[in-house]
């Protein structure tokens, strides 16, 4: 009976787990491992032989390349401003939004529809923007904003990056907490009215506290955006000027292809992977004993 | 008293005002992207804030030949469509099982599969394409769905688990009390349960999947087999972009999304409805 | 600790199902008929590399090619190194000089023996030739200097072409006091700072291949070097006379400030012959070259280089059919008309003759200073892999202000130090 039941559960593990796992292993896993192999040899990506390179990239990394750790700092500030302001204007939309507005039907699709341009055709679009939309802006209306250099200076190429970020992602952001802020229910709204709190402190006290479970699914969506970052800047900056806007993904991409040392962008990858997994490690492990306590 | 709500007042006005004004800076992408999109390759590059003189409608021509359009949308349709069931399915099945089943793999997993969703496809590409080509899927449509699964599994199963989290026992527990099998539990009581965060999944792994140039780019060489970002893409060379060609192929790209939102967007709200009985 | 291991087994028992279910790419021959794959990168040949195709299968019933273009400009190489570490390599493709040649060496077909061998102009063969063997066709040439307005020249006065450093600051003088901007700089984009602009300073060495071995051995830095100083003073030059916010202009802006007769010179090549075209095809246009000191016979040069070469995988199993089709492309009538009318490429080969009418005035004007021998070498390709984008970044942070003249070379110094190690 005891070893049905347990053969009855693997089975069921089986069949729930299995397939997902399998797709999981071949096309992440095993070409990961491959590139943990690679990160301790100098192949250049092409030749068919490879010659072993122990932690010799590892160390070049750490001692003569500053490009990564510089690529690394620009990562953490994109992520925090585009983690905030994506999750602050997505969160502010669905809450004005999940109000009986005239046009809120036709403004929920117009905030998320940017969603729907991907990649490098976003990137190519918003370049001609910055570049000629802008500077056309300037000329009709003289206003000083639109004739920054906004690709050309560090601090407003950053800017710029962020921009198209939080453009590009507040709308989805907005779909998620609609759901959830819809799925807040009516009678406790009510109730806190009939005690007599304001909007603002039904906002604060019922309708944030409830939709806390997607706050955390889009901030961990926007951290995974915004950490892999690498078309925009691809097509909007190329990392410049002067390497302000280089993220970790396009100083992989470019050790790897641009300067063909594949072994040495295996490691790159390889050092960005495991700070992200101690973090997320922290994270499970830090949500996990919250859900003790309760 | 919900009534005074549906009333006009100059707050929610200048609330509504203030919404729409955002919304046409949202817009502007779009406006730059329609107008040009009509315009000669010169008037394009000289001026590309105004409203188009002439409307060149044979852009769009040009472009839908160029892209043998027919074809690519299949393409693209199959790839995306048969990617986003399978992901939608398994992984909502592995990722139910993973929160009621709190086994040492299911959590080593989880681990895994969280940490995943942040390697850049960029750095493990080449090896990608070694081990998709060792298994014999190299320029096959089955391979590029094969490499959808795997790469859309850590962001689907990470969706479903957190919504999975909040979706009480007690149904499930009823319904094994019934005599119900877990497969019908799972597939009668806790899937219709998952629908809010289904259309989710379902929406973010499209949009993905319609776009991705990279992917199919690496998998899929026979032109007969192109989707539609890589049929744009040509118009890209080195030095020149043919904007008057690209713009109306990207037009002609986005346009089935914009339309699958629309259409889908009644779908969500009454998604989300039907959530909120339960909640 | 059994459910732990299930997955494992799982995986274990799927994997050959999946392996199996898997389908192969069909072969290369039917029917007698042997098929050769082409990839290349070049879009803006795409459409008429389709149409000669078509005229090659008429004329060799027994080949078929099958081309496959890679576009966006950006992913070629990935792609490429995707392509032969997935096995399915390609019997054609296409590929750099110098460095890349050594790269991919182990896979290129010698091609020394081929007819066109010898016709191979001789700065155009250089660039694919180890230990005296050609390792690939030169696709085309291409050149650059200061592309200027010839009309705007006349307007503000300017009856000579400024071939010293100094006449060309009188002429960007004349063209400011006429109203006109004198240079449009596209300095956002990469390539032209870090491929073109700053190869006047390798190119201007009195041997750039050895220069850049001295910087790889400690010989020779670029803070003592003379030319990399003059080369500072044009860089300068250009800024101040140029448009506002350099870094911010891109490519497109900047050809279309030419075009539209906003700015009377732009540092580009005569690629932006069709562009340019597109816009205003009545320009009556020239090029400068680009001075670094007040030497006139040195400085009347333009910069002229292979942007890619056709290469043979030698391993192919059709390279001798792969060999036919490059033999035609170059020594046939059809093959010579693509190359000149239809791709408008400036042939690298003498036997095959460019006229102003194919290749417009900016080709024909670089063809002329070829032939004249007054063609001064790119040697980008020649710099550890990655390091015009370093260059180009390097020079960036000194046109914004962030970097001092000494600090950007000490820059390009500390970058070639890391990138030189393979």
């Amino acid at each position: 009976m005891v070893d049905r039941s347990k053969r009855s559960r693997l089975m069921q593990q089986f069949i729930f787990v299995g397939p997902t796992s399998l797709f999981f292993f071949v096309i992440v896993l095993i070409p990961f491992f491959l590139g943990l192999y690679y990160s301790f040899t100098s192949w250049n990506g092409i030749s068919q032989h490879t010659s072993w390179a122990g932690l010799r990239n590892y160390l070049h990394i750490f001692t003569k390349d500053p490009s990564f750790l510089n690529s690394f700092w620009f990562t953490a500030k994109f992520t925090l401003f585009g983690l905030v302001l994506t999750n602050l204007l997505g969160f502010t939309l669905a809450y004005v939004l999940t109000r009986k507005l005239f046009t809120r039907n036709v403004l929920r699709t117009v905030f998320f529809v940017p969603h729907v341009i991907g990649g490098l055709l976003l990137g190519f679009i918003w370049q001609f923007i910055f570049v000629r939309g802008f500077a056309s802006l300037g000329a009709a209306t003289g206003w000083s904003f639109f004739n920054l250099p906004w690709l050309g200076t560090e601090s407003t190429a950053f800017w710029a990056v962020v921009i198209v970020f939080v453009w590009q992602n507040a709308g989805y952001l907005m779909v998620i907490y609609i759901s959830a802020i819809n799925n807040v229910p009516k009678g406790l709204l009510e109730a806190s009215k009939v005690d007599g709190a304001g909007r603002l402190q039904s906002l604060m006290n019922v309708t944030i506290p409830l939709v806390m479970p997607a706050v955390t699914v889009c901030l961990f969506l926007s951290i995974s955006w915004s950490f892999k970052v690498f078309d925009l800047n691809l097509a909007l900056t190329k990392g410049g000027p002067f390497k302000a806007t280089e993220s970790v993904a396009l100083n992989i991409y470019n050790e790897a292809y641009t300067i063909s040392r594949f072994g040495m962008g295996s490691a790159k990858a390889i050092i960005f992977f495991i700070i992200v997994a101690v973090i997320s490690m922290l994270q499970v492990r830090a949500t996990k004993k919250r859900e003790v306590e309760l | 008293m919900d009534t005074t709500a549906k009333k006009w007042n100059l707050p929610k006005l200048l609330v509504e005002l203030l919404c729409i004004l955002l919304a046409l800076v949202f817009l502007v992408p779009f406006y730059f992207l329609l107008a040009n999109s009509l315009k000669t390759y010169g008037a394009i590059l000289s001026d590309s804030a105004a409203l188009p003189a002439a409307l060149q409608w044979s852009n769009y021509r040009e472009a839908w030949n160029a892209t043998g359009f027919p074809h690519a949308f299949v393409n693209s349709l199959v790839v995306t469509v048969v990617s986003n069931l399978l992901l939608a399915f398994l992984c909502s099945m592995c990722a139910y099982k993973m929160v009621r089943n709190n086994s040492l793999y299911n959590r080593i997993l989880y681990v895994a599969l969280v940490a995943a969703m942040v390697i850049p496809f960029q750095a493990i590409m080449i090896p990608l394409v070694q081990v998709v080509s060792g298994l014999g899927f190299m320029n096959s449509t089955a391979g590029l769905i094969l490499a959808y699964l795997g790469f859309g599994a850590p962001m689907t199963v990470f969706l479903f688990h957190g919504f999975v989290k909040s979706v009480p026992i007690d149904l499930e527990e009823a319904s094994k009390v019934d005599g119900t099998s877990p497969y019908g539990t799972f597939f009668r009581i806790v899937l219709p349960l998952m629908q809010p965060i289904i259309v989710t999944v379902i929406i973010l792994n499209t949009l993905w999947i319609w776009n991705d140039y990279l992917m199919p780019s690496l998998i899929l060489q026979d032109p007969a087999l192109r989707t539609i970002p890589i049929a744009v893409y040509t118009f890209f060379g080195q030095y020149t972009k043919q904007w008057d060609l690209a713009l109306p192929g990207l037009v002609l790209g986005i346009t089935p999304v914009v339309i699958f939102f629309l259409a889908m967007q009644k779908y969500i709200i009454e998604g989300i409805a039907q959530g909120s009985v339960k909640g | 600790m059994m459910r732990r291991t299930s997955g494992w087994l799982l995986t274990a028992a799927l994997l050959p199902a999946l392996l199996l279910s898997g389908c192969g790419r069909s072969g290369g021959n039917e029917d007698g008929v042997t098929t050769v794959h082409i990839y290349q990168f070049k879009v803006e040949i795409a459409e008429a590399l389709s149409a000669m195709k078509a005229e090659f299968e008429k004329e060799h019933p027994e080949i078929r090619l099958d081309i496959q273009t890679v576009g966006g400009g950006t992913d070629y190489g990935a792609s490429l190194r995707a392509k032969f570490s997935s096995g399915d390599e390609p019997d054609i493709f296409t590929i750099g000089g110098n460095n890349e040649r050594d790269m991919w060496l182990e896979y290129l077909e010698d091609l020394s023996g081929e007819s066109w061998a010898g016709d191979v102009k001789p700065l155009a063969a250089e660039q694919m030739t180890v230990d005296g063997k050609l390792y690939g066709m030169p696709m085309n040439l291409e050149g650059y200097g200061f592309i200027y307005n010839k009309e705007l020249f006349q307007q503000a006065g300017i009856t000579e072409k400024p071939l010293t450093l100094s006449a060309l600051r009188e002429a960007a003088q004349k063209l400011q006091d006429a109203g006109i901007t004198p240079f449009a700089n596209g300095y956002q984009e990469w390539f032209v700072l870090g491929n073109h602009n700053v190869n006047v300073a390798f190119a201007q060495q009195p041997d750039p291949v050895a220069f850049i071995a001295g910087l790889t051995d400690g010989s020779k830095t670029f803070a003592a070097d003379p030319v990399f100083d003059q080369w500072v003073d044009l860089l300068d030059l250009t800024v101040e006379y140029g448009n506002p916010n350099p870094l911010s202009t891109d490519y497109n802006t900047q050809v279309t400030m030419l075009a539209s007769g906003e700015a009377a010179m732009m540092q580009q090549g005569n690629w932006t012959q069709g562009q340019l075209d597109g816009i205003d095809p009545d320009l009556n246009l020239g090029i400068l070259p680009m001075p670094i000191d007040d030497t006139a016979e040195d400085n009347d040069k333009l910069y002229v280089g292979v942007p890619s070469n056709w290469v043979i995988n030698k391993n192919s199993p059709v390279k001798e059919e792969a060999k036919v089709f490059l033999d035609w492309m170059v020594t046939s009538d059809t093959g010579k008309r693509y190359i000149t009318k239809e791709f408008q490429f400036i042939p690298a080969l003498d036997s095959i003759e460019g006229t102003e009418e194919d290749l417009g005035l900016l080709g024909a004007e670089v063809l002329a200073y070829t032939d004249k021998d007054q063609a001064l070498s790119w040697n980008w390709s020649r710099l550890p892999n990655g390091m015009p984008n370093e260059l180009s970044s390097s020079i960036q942070g000194y046109l914004g202000g962030k970097l001092t003249k000494e600090g950007m070379l000490k820059e390009f110094q500390k970058n070639w130090d890391n990138l030189s190690v393979q």
